[in-house]
């Protein structure tokens, strides 16, 4: 049956294209759209990534957006409890933890022989840069032995190094001077969009201890953990770690992925939209392919009187029209998809677009499906022609 | 065996009934050359489809071989006509898009039971027969009226019927090519034994057939 659809349709070429040429701009679009949804959302998980997917926060205050700590690196704010060089032993023996980062954070002003500028002061170790996903632009960054050393080497946040040099990269190997002291440019980092990062100083924790950082304590600390399954574990032992030293509302252990989660919501619904929009072609392809079977039928006629008096049923005509709507749907569907493939590999060069098995197995379904319900009408007409008529039809 | 009691059929055109046959009475037997004779509109064609059993009687009983065929779902009719009835038409009617061997081998596509024969083997018998086998894969509207009569005829012939309709089968040929297609026909009824209904209105051809049957208005009469 099909194998007699596929020669059937070997026979006219041009008007088998153009009718699955419907189907196949319908399912085109839907896959596009659902490929370019899940890029949208690849891309900006990637973004959440670079951040740290699997970062596991610990703030001074009661939480998110309260008490002495805000989302993002609050400057000045630092009140409440602050962390030690104990603590970061103590968190170091969690299991499934890549990284801890103690982190120092104020302002401070920033001086070359010719600029003199504002900005961020951290105080971090040679993890973060591993933790946050950090580029260089030009440079390195520092090591374990310096900061073992208290080195007075800096790495320098796009933003800042582009205002104090006349190219960001020309920074590096320049001394600039801060809180009295200073400090040699070994790197520039690429900009991240981020305000603050961009606009930061970033030296060896150690190297605060003194007269930066006399109490040799830390405003936060950041924890990377091996993977997302590790993370609920991590936050609990964290918070039994600390709660042997400090009152509840003195810290708060908080996860990247709490965002994460809402951005997929969110995510969920605008593909839903997509496809709902992309539905509306298919939806008109598979209309075009009932209009082409409607005219095929008038077209056939005769063939539908021959087959009969030779002794094809209604049953035989009505299949043989139902499978030539279903091949053809699904023709146009396949060549939809193959386009579609060829288009994400394109953009996949510069944008994580990418096409799921469930748009895949949802697409085929569809345009089968459209086949079906826009095959049904013209097949059971041609199946109903009454044989004297048809083979008299000319 | 055909055996048609007191056969009508009618049309509605409109409200307006038209009778194309009436009150039609005859028995053909088996192995029979008959023509059915008469001018055109009068019935003929009508006659012969209730007997292929492309159309249903409106009055009376059509019944072929002692079973009575009048009440018959579709799919017992395409059946009863994929395996019993063979069809010849005026214009040939070969599917333009199949070629000459696919054409033949049609009636078998359709046939529900496995076949007692190889339809290939089968086709190519007739195709050698007939005097076509070089024909074998061209389309239909590469060979001549003639040839494609030939393959009609094979196409009719493939599931071994006990009757062959023929309507009109020299309409569209010349007298000579009509005539060695007529003497093909005339072949399968004495070496097959195949019963053989030809209709036509032309005289000429008629007489060449065993026995005449006279149509006029829808009603058989003694005399054309």
């Amino acid at each position: 049956m099909i194998k007699t659809a596929i020669s059937d349709f070997k026979r006219s070429k041009v008007r088998t294209f153009l009718t699955a040429l419907g189907i196949t701009i319908g399912v085109l679009s839907v896959v596009m759209l659902i490929a370019l949804g899940l890029g949208l959302k690849n891309y900006l998980k990637e973004q959440f990534e670079n951040l740290g997917a699997n970062l596991v926060m610990i703030l001074p205050g009661s939480g998110f957006g309260g008490g002495g700590g805000s989302g993002s690196f609050g400057a000045g704010l630092v009140t409440g409890t602050k962390f030690d060089e104990a603590d970061i032993a103590s968190l170091r023996r969690i299991p499934n933890l890549k990284y801890t980062v103690p982190l120092y954070f104020s302002s401070t002003l920033i001086e070359t022989e010719k600029e003199k500028k504002g900005g961020y002061l951290m105080g971090v170790n040679e993890e973060h840069f591993e933790l946050m996903n950090a580029k260089l632009i030009k440079g390195e960054v520092f090591s374990k032995s310096e900061v073992q050393a208290r080195a007075k080497v800096a790495v320098l946040g796009y933003t800042l190094a582009d205002d104090l040099f006349d190219q960001a990269e020309d920074g590096v190997g320049k001394i600039i001077r801060f809180e009295n002291s200073r400090f040699k440019v070994i790197g520039v980092l690429e900009k991240t969009g981020d305000r603050e990062q961009d606009t930061s100083v970033i030296i060896p924790y150690k190297t605060t201890f003194g007269a930066i950082n006399p109490d040799k304590t830390f405003w936060a600390i950041y924890m990377g953990v091996e993977s997302e399954n590790d993370v609920p574990d991590v936050k609990k032992k964290a918070e039994e770690i600390l709660l042997k030293k400090y009152d509840k509302e003195d810290f708060s252990v908080t996860e990247q992925s709490e965002l994460l989660s809402t951005v997929n919501q969110i995510f969920n619904i605008v593909n839903g939209v997509l496809v709902a929009i992309g539905s509306i072609s298919l939806l008109v392809g598979g209309i075009g392919i009932m209009n082409i079977m409607y005219a095929t039928v008038n077209e056939r006629t005769k063939e539908v009187g021959i087959r009969r008096a030779v002794g094809a049923t209604e049953k035989d005509i009505l299949k043989q029209f139902m499978v030539e709507a279903v091949v053809l749907s699904l023709l146009g569907g396949l060549i939809g998809l193959i386009l579609a493939s060829l288009m994400v590999l394109v953009i996949r060069i510069f944008f994580p677009a990418s096409i799921s098995l469930f748009a895949v197995i949802i697409t085929l379904a569809i345009s089968s499906g459209i086949g079906i319900f826009f095959g049904v009408f013209p097949a059971r007409r041609a199946a109903k022609l009454p044989p004297i008529e048809a083979i008299r039809y000319e | 065996m055909i055996k048609l009691q007191d056969v009508c059929k009618s049309y509605f055109l409109g409200d307006e009934e038209v009778k194309a046959v009436c009150h039609i009475s005859l028995e053909i037997k088996n192995k029979e050359y008959v023509s059915i004779l008469g001018s055109s509109g009068c019935g003929k064609s009508t006659l012969m489809y209730l007997i292929g059993l492309l159309e249903r009687p409106t009055a009376g009983k059509i019944s072929l071989e002692g079973q009575d065929v009048s009440s018959l779902s579709d799919e017992e009719l395409s059946k009863f006509r994929n395996h019993h009835v063979g069809f010849v038409f005026q214009s040939f009617n070969l599917l333009a898009r199949y070629s000459v061997i696919e054409n033949i081998l049609l009636p078998t596509k359709y046939a529900k039971e496995n076949l007692d024969f190889n339809p290939v083997e089968r086709a190519e018998e007739f195709l050698k027969k007939f005097g076509i086998y070089e024909r074998r894969n061209f389309f239909p509207n590469k060979i001549s009226g003639g040839q494609q009569q030939r393959v009609a005829i094979a196409r009719a012939l493939i599931m071994n019927p006990k009757v062959i309709l023929a309507d009109e089968p020299t309409g569209n040929l010349d007298t000579k090519t009509g005539n060695e297609i007529l003497d093909l026909l005339e072949n399968l009824n004495k070496e097959f034994g195949v019963t053989i209904i030809l209709v036509t209105h032309e005289k000429d051809v008629a007489r060449r057939t065993k026995r005449q049957i006279y149509m006029r208005d829808g009603q058989m009469v003694d005399k054309y």
